[in-house]
C-alpha cells in the first residue's frame, strides 16, 4: 500500500533511536588505534636510550614530499654526527615510506595523532638534535651489535 | 480589559514564545540527534541545556548585514512580517478552562488567518534579498504554503462542525466526556481522515521535511533565508518554531481534546500542563517525521495538494455534513 | 499566429533570446502569457554548494524551476597528479593516487600496481591478489555507503546518512587495521601489498558481516523503500543506453541503462575469476535504476567479502617490492572496476626510474560529462539528485 514504506521508515528511525548514540566523546573518550595506524614519524631508540639512526639519509631521499631533512657533520675520524634531524610534520602525509625504507629500523610511525597546534612553528619538529649517529658509536665503542 | 491587562497578556505571550523557541530548538537538536544516533548538544551547560541560550546571544550580538543590492526596506521588514503573525497566533490558544489570552468567537479563524500571512513575509524576504537562491525559495514558499492553506482550513471544518463553533474554547469543551462509555470524546476518532489531512498540511505549513521546499538545504542552501544573518535570521528561525508550536497546539485543540485529560475531569491547575504536553507530543511527531523522511519534489508536492489533499478534505466536509445532518434522523428512525 | 498552441509558442520563442520547449507541466501556453517577457535565470551552482559533492561548479539555466541547460565547470580541485607522478618513483606513486579518488583509494592503487606489473613483467603471489580483492571490495562497500548517504541527503533524507556513517565506521576500522590508514592507504604496491592481514582482523570483518545485511536493508528501506523517494527517482535523470555509451560512461551508471559490462567479470584481474558474484543491471537508466543497481552491488559486495574472507589462501602476501624499480620502456594499460566505473591507468615508461607519463582514466569524469544531457528538462530538485546519482568524486575528476 502507498505509505507503508513511509511508516516503515518511521519505525526504523525509532528503532535506531533506541539503539542509542554511537558518538565517542572525544577528547574524554578515545578509541584505541590499531597497531598499524600511521601518524607522526618518531625516532626509535636502542636499549640504552640512544637513537638508532645512522644518518644514512635513505629516508630523506625516500620521502616523496621532502619533509625530512638531516643535517649531518663529520668529525675528523669520519664519524657521523647528527646536528639536527628536522621533520616537517605539517607537510607530512603519513605515508610511511620513510619508515619502510629505513634499513636500521631507526624511525617509526608513532600513534601520536593529536597534531593540531596554535603555533605554526610547532609544525616543524626536530626529531634528533646534536647526537652521534649510531654507526659512529659503533665505531667508537663497539657496544652496538 | 485595561491597558495594563493587555500589556500583561502580551508580555506573557512573548515570554511563552521565547521560552518555546529556546526549548523547541533544544528539543529539535536532541530529538534529531537521538534519531540519528548522535547525542546532540551536550557541552554548554548540563546536558547542553544552555546551547540555545548561547546561540540566541550569538545571534543578538552578530553584525547585522544586509547585501548591498538588496531592497533595503523590504529586506528589513520581512523578518518581522514572518515573526509577528506567528506571535499573534498565540492569541486564540486555550491553555485551560479559564486560561487564554482572550476569548474570541472566531478564534480559530484568526489563528488560520494569521498563519496564512507568513508566506507573504517569506516571499518578501526571498524577493528583496536579490539572490537567485532566495528568490526561488521565496517563490516556492508562496506557491506551496498558500496551496496548503486550503486543506489545512478544510480539515479543520470537521471538528468545527462537530462542535458547532469557531471558538477554540467551545471546541475543546465539546470534547469532554466519553462515547459509548469508554472512548474519549476526542474528535480525532470520527475525524481521523481530517486529522491525517491536517497533519500533512500543517507539516507543509511549517515548512518541515518532507515539505521544506522553500529552504531545501540540499537544493537552495537555505532558500529565502540565505542572505539573512544575526537577529533577523533569528526572528525567522524563531517564527518557524513558534509556528510549529501553533499548528501542533491547534491540532491538539481540534482533535485531541485540548487541555482535557481523557476519562477524568481535569483540575484547572493541571490543564495548561496537559495542553502543553499534548502539544509537545505533536511536535515530537513532527520532528520524528523530519528526521525520517526524504523531501518531496516541488511539483509533486503541489499536485499532491491539489489532486489529493484538497479533494479528499472537501469530500470529507461534504460527507461529514451529511452524516451530521442525517444522524438524528437515522437515530430516530432506528429507535422507533 | 497559428491556432496550434505548440506552434504559437514556437513563433513567440523564435524572436526571443531563449527559444525552448514548453515549461514543465504545460501542454500549451495560457492566453496572454506568451506576450509576457520572461527571462531565464542562470544560476551558479557551486563551487560552494551543499550538493555538488566537492568543488564542482555547475552553471544551470533555469526557466522557473525547470532546468533548460546545464554545464559543468571543472578544475577547482586540480592538483596535477598526473604530472607529479612523472617525478615520483614507481612505488611512491600510490601516495598520489590515494588522493585522486579519495573515497576509494585502493582501487586506484591497484590499477597502478597492475599497470606497472604488466609493463615490468612482475608476478604477484596469489595471496596478494586475494588481499587486493578483499581490500577493494571493502573499499567499494565503504564508497557505495558514502554515495548512498549523500544521495539520501540530496533527496532531503538526513537519517540514512548518519546510519551509514556508523556502518562505514566499522569498515574503516577494518581497513585501518589492515592498511594503517583510513583514507590514504598506501597499501597496494607494484609487486604485492605492504602487509599481511593482522591478527584479529578476521573477527572484525566477520562482526561487520553479521550486521551489514541488517544495516543495509534498513537504509534501503529508508530510501528505496520510501514512496516519496521512489516518486522522485522514477523517470528522472534518464540517460539512455546510446547516450551512456557515447559519453563513455562506465560502472553503475552504465549498468543502470542495461549494458552488461563489469570489468571484474569481463576483464578479470586479481582474485575475481575465482569468485562468484552477479552483476545487477537496470533497464531505464533513470535515478531509480542507478540506485537499485548500486544497492544491488552492495549486496554482491557483502557476498564477495564473505567469499574472500573464507577463501583467503595461505602464502606470501608480496613478491619483491623494490624501491628503485626500473620498468622497461613501453606502454601498458590496466583497469579495475572502481565503485564509479572503469578506472584505468595508462602508463608510459622510458626505462627510467620514474614514469614518463601516467594517465588516469577516471570514470567519474566520463560519468559527469553527461550532466548537460541528463539535467536538462528536469527541475532543480531533479538536477540535484541526478548529480548525486552519478556518484562523482571531484578529486578523481579534477586530479
Ligand atoms: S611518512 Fe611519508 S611524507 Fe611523512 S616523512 Fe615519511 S615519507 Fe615523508
Ligand atoms: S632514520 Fe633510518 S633511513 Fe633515515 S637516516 Fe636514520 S637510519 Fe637512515
Amino acid at each position: 500500500m502507498w505509505g507503508s514504506g513511509i511508516l516503515k521508515g518511521f519505525a526504523i528511525t525509532m528503532r535506531n533511536m533506541f539503539r542509542g548514540p554511537i558518538t565517542v566523546m572525544y577528547p574524554e573518550q578515545k578509541l584505541t588505534l590499531p597497531e598499524r595506524a600511521r601518524w607522526a614519524v618518531a625516532p626509535r631508540y636502542d636499549a640504552e636510550g640512544r637513537p638508532k639512526c645512522t644518518a644514512c639519509l635513505i629516508c630523506v631521499n625516500e620521502c616523496p614530499d621532502h619533509v625530512l631533512n638531516l643535517e649531518v657533520s663529520k668529525s675528523e675520524d669520519g664519524a657521523k654526527h647528527i646536528d639536527r634531524y628536522v621533520y616537517e610534520v605539517g607537510a607530512c602525509m603519513m605515508c610511511g615510506l620513510c619508515v619502510e625504507a629505513c634499513p636500521f629500523d631507526a624511525i617509526e610511525m608513532s600513534h601520536e595523532y593529536e597534531l593540531a597546534t596554535r603555533d605554526h612553528g610547532d609544525l616543524v619538529r626536530v626529531l634528533l638534535r646534536d647526537v652521534d649517529a649510531a654507526s659512529t658509536r659503533r665505531a667508537k665503542g663497539g657496544d652496538d651489535a | 480589559m485595561s491597558a495594563l491587562g493587555i500589556l500583561g497578556r502580551f508580555a506573557a505571550m512573548l515570554v511563552l514564545l521565547l521560552v518555546n523557541g529556546v526549548v523547541l530548538i533544544y528539543m529539535l537538536r536532541k530529538v534529531l540527534g537521538r534519531l540519528h544516533l548522535r547525542i546532540g548538544p551536550n557541552r554548554v551547560g548540563p546536558f547542553g541545556l544552555l546551547q540555545t541560550t548561547n546561540d540566541v546571544i550569538k545571534l543578538l550580538t552578530k553584525e547585522d548585514l544586509r547585501p548591498d543590492s538588496a531592497d533595503a526596506w523590504l529586506f528589513n521588514i520581512a523578518p518581522y512580517l514572518i515573526f509577528v503573525p506567528s506571535f499573534m497566533a498565540y492569541i486564540p490558544l486555550v491553555f485551560g478552562p479559564t486560561l487564554a489570552v482572550t476569548n474570541l468567537d472566531t478564534g480559530l479563524l484568526l489563528a488560520f488567518a494569521l498563519t496564512s500571512l507568513v508566506p507573504l513575509g517569506v516571499l518578501m524576504a526571498g524577493w528583496s534579498s536579490n539572490s537567485k537562491w532566495s528568490l526561488i525559495g521565496g517563490m516556492r514558499a508562496a506557491g506551496l504554503q498558500i496551496a496548503y492553506e486550503v486543506p489545512l482550513l478544510l480539515s479543520a471544518l470537521g471538528p468545527v462542525m462537530m462542535a458547532g463553533s469557531l471558538d477554540p474554547a467551545r471546541i475543546v469543551a465539546a470534547q469532554s466526556g466519553v462515547w459509548l462509555g469508554f472512548i474519549p470524546r476526542w474528535f480525532v476518532i470520527p475525524q481521523i481522515l481530517a486529522f491525517v489531512v491536517y497533519a500533512i498540511a500543517s507539516q507543509a505549513e511549517t515548512q518541515q521535511t518532507p515539505f521544506d521546499m522553500s529552504e531545501a538545504e540540499s537544493e537552495l542552501i537555505t532558500g529565502f533565508a540565505n542572505e539573512y544573518g544575526g537577529m533577523r535570521f533569528g526572528f525567522m528561525y524563531l517564527a518557524e518554531f513558534s509556528n510549529t508550536f501553533i499548528v501542533s497546539a491547534i491540532g491538539t485543540m481540534l482533535f485531541f481534546g485540548g487541555w482535557q485529560l481523557p476519562w477524568v475531569a481535569t483540575p484547572a491547575w493541571l490543564a495548561p500542563f496537559v495542553f502543553i504536553a499534548k502539544t509537545y507530543t505533536g511536535i515530537f511527531v513532527m520532528m520524528w517525521a523530519r528526521g525520517s523522511l526524504p523531501r518531496f519534489r516541488v511539483d509533486q508536492m503541489l499536485s499532491f495538494c491539489w489532486k489529493v489533499l484538497i479533494p479528499v478534505s472537501l469530500a470529507w466536509v461534504v460527507v461529514w455534513a451529511c452524516v451530521q445532518r442525517l444522524w438524528p434522523v437515522v437515530a430516530m428512525a432506528v429507535s422507533r | 499566429m497559428t491556432d496550434d498552441p505548440k506552434m504559437a509558442w514556437a513563433i513567440t520563442a523564435e524572436g526571443s533570446q531563449f527559444p525552448g520547449p514548453l515549461p514543465c507541466g504545460l501542454r500549451c501556453i495560457p492566453r496572454g502569457v506568451d506576450e509576457l517577457a520572461t527571462e531565464h535565470l542562470v544560476l551558479n551552482m557551486g563551487p560552494q554548494h551543499p550538493s555538488t559533492h566537492g568543488v564542482l561548479h555547475i552553471l544551470v539555466e533555469l526557466d522557473g524551476e525547470e532546468v533548460i541547460a546545464a554545464e559543468a565547470s571543472l578544475g577547482y580541485l586540480h592538483r596535477g597528479i598526473e604530472k607529479l607522478a612523472e617525478s615520483r618513483r614507481y612505488h611512491q606513486v600510490p601516495t598520489l593516487l590515494d588522493r585522486a579518488d579519495y573515497v576509494s583509494g585502493l582501487h586506484t592503487e591497484t590499477a597502478w600496481a597492475l599497470a606497472v606489473e604488466q609493463l615490468a613483467g612482475i608476478e604477484v603471489p596469489g595471496k596478494a591478489s586475494w588481499l587486493r580483492a578483499l581490500l577493494m571490495e571493502l573499499n567499494r562497500y565503504a564508497s557505495h555507503l558514502v554515495w548512498l548517504g549523500t544521495f539520501g541527503m540530496d533527496a532531503g533524507a538526513m537519517a540514512p546518512f548518519l546510519y551509514i556513517m556508523r556502518d562505514r565506521e566499522m569498515l574503516l576500522d577494518v581497513i585501518e587495521a589492515i592498511t594503517g590508514s583510513r583514507m590514504m592507504f598506501n597499501y597496494v604496491r607494484p609487486g604485492g601489498v605492504v602487509a599481511d592481514l593482522p591478527a584479529g582482523v578476521d573477527a572484525k570483518i566477520r562482526a561487520w558481516l553479521e550486521v551489514a545485511d541488517t544495516y543495509l536493508s534498513e537504509n534501503d528501506a529508508l530510501l528505496g523503500g520510501n514512496e516519496i523517494f521512489r516518486m522522485r527517482m522514477k523517470g528522472t535523470g534518464v540517460i539512455d543506453r546510446a547516450t551512456a555509451l557515447a559519453f563513455g560512461m562506465t560502472g553503475g551508471c552504465l549498468r543502470a541503462t542495461g549494458v552488461d559490462y563489469d570489468l571484474r567479470r569481463d576483464v578479470p584481474y586479481c582474485a575475481y575469476p575465482e569468485l562468484d558474484f552477479e552483476v545487477p543491471l537496470g533497464v531505464r537508466g533513470d535515478n531509480m535504476d542507478r540506485y537499485d543497481v548500486r544497492v544491488g552491488e552492495m549486496r554482491q559486495c557483502i557476498r564477495l567479502i564473505r567469499q574472500l574472507v573464507d577463501g583467503m589462501p595461505e602464502g606470501e602476501f608480496s613478491g619483491k617490492r623494490s624501491r628503485v624499480l626500473k620498468v622497461p620502456a613501453g606502454e601498458s594499460y590496466a583497469a579495475v572496476e572502481s565503485p564509479r566505473g572503469e578506472l584505468g591507468i595508462h602508463l608510459i615508461s622510458d626505462g627510467g626510474l620514474t614514469p614518463y607519463r601516467m594517465r588516469l582514466r577516471s570514470p567519474a569524469y566520463f560519468n559527469l560529462a553527461v550532466v548537460d544531457e541528463a539535467l536538462a528538462g528536469g527541475l532543480i530538485a531533479d538536477a540535484i539528485v541526478t548529480l548525486g546519482s552519478l556518484d562523482i568524486v571531484l578529486g578523481e575528476i579534477d586530479r
